[in-house]
């Protein structure tokens, strides 16, 4: 691939990004394969080693916040004639509801994520208090109530922390992964309002 | 790597690069090549945070018929480098505590 070719190819990927953002990135490679060339390297290698568009261009997805794809999407790409402006602000009771209701959505997507998160570490706060006070009040029944009484409540605390250990593990292990399936689904979101047009 | 620890880190590795005498892309990845494995797109970011907070400009120049962008550090990345130092000064003391009681069992 020569470098004006993959510098063509990025642009048509990124054409749904901001101009500005995405000229100064195309100037950017330009300049290092230029001196990856007058450092002896053909060509060809300089911009293999730049790697190839399609992985360039997730790069640099994951760096632009979503907001800023979001709003290069929206604005239209040539002037509004009047009537089509009309038509817009007549119709803004349906196309902002609907675009409210659709952030809305996402959002509590979010939000419910992350709220089961929160909720799996209270489970495990409120296990290890309840293995703990079950324990106490084991000791307290030993005396008051005996020894078999307070023997099986105290076993029974005893099997609860052990299963709170391994609860633990699981929070961990969930945790994380929730963590990582919202940071996908939002490089899933930025790369579909990308892909659009030039798909 | 921790996300952000490594985020700091290369901040700072590239601030050291341009601190002696003003840089440019290419020259700034050679140059720290020994140490990290820096990917265009990682600099480019770097490059534009540091730009943002203040901590380089920027400015272009002719060489060799075409333009190049040269990165020159400000006080404030002068400012951040020391800062560094001083933090990982901390860092390395707690480090070695580490080892050194490590060794005792």
């Amino acid at each position: 691939m020569t470098k004006q070719e993959f510098l063509d190819t990025l642009k048509i990927k990124l054409s749904n990004l901001p101009k500005k953002e995405v000229n100064e990135r195309l100037n950017f490679y330009s300049e290092m394969i230029d001196d990856k060339i007058e450092d002896g390297l053909s060509e060809e290698q300089a911009v293999l080693e730049i790697g190839t568009p399609d992985k360039v261009k997730d790069e640099i997805i994951k760096d632009i916040p979503f907001y800023k794809i979001a709003k290069e999407k929206i604005k239209p790409k040539r002037k509004l004639s009047w009537w089509e402006v009309t038509l817009i602000v007549v119709g803004a009771p349906v196309w902002f509801s609907l675009l409210i209701a659709f952030l809305a959505v996402i959002f509590s997507l979010f939000i419910s994520a992350y709220a089961v998160t929160v909720s799996l570490w209270a489970v495990f706060v409120s296990l290890i208090a309840l293995s703990v006070c079950g324990f106490l009040a084991g000791i307290i029944h030993l005396f008051i109530k005996g020894f078999f009484n307070g023997g099986a409540i105290i076993g029974c605390s005893i099997f609860l922390m052990g299963l709170t250990i391994l609860f633990f593990y699981a929070c961990k292990f969930l945790s994380v992964a929730i963590f990582k399936l919202t940071k996908k689904t939002l490089f899933i979101l930025k790369k579909s309002l990308i892909n659009k047009e030039n798909a | 790597m921790d996300a952000q620890l490594k985020r700091g880190l290369l901040d700072v590795c590239v601030l050291t690069a341009i601190k002696t005498e003003d840089s440019y892309g290419y020259k700034i990845i050679k140059d720290t090549k020994p140490y990290v494995e820096l990917s265009e797109s990682t600099l480019y970011t770097i490059l534009k945070r540091l730009e943002n907070a203040k901590m380089l400009t920027v400015y272009t120049a002719i060489h060799g018929g075409r333009l190049r962008k040269y990165y020159r550090i400000t006080q404030n990345g002068i400012n951040r480098i020391n800062e560094f130092k001083k933090e990982w000064d901390e860092v390395i003391s707690v480090y070695q505590f580490i080892i050194k009681e490590g060794k005792k069992q």
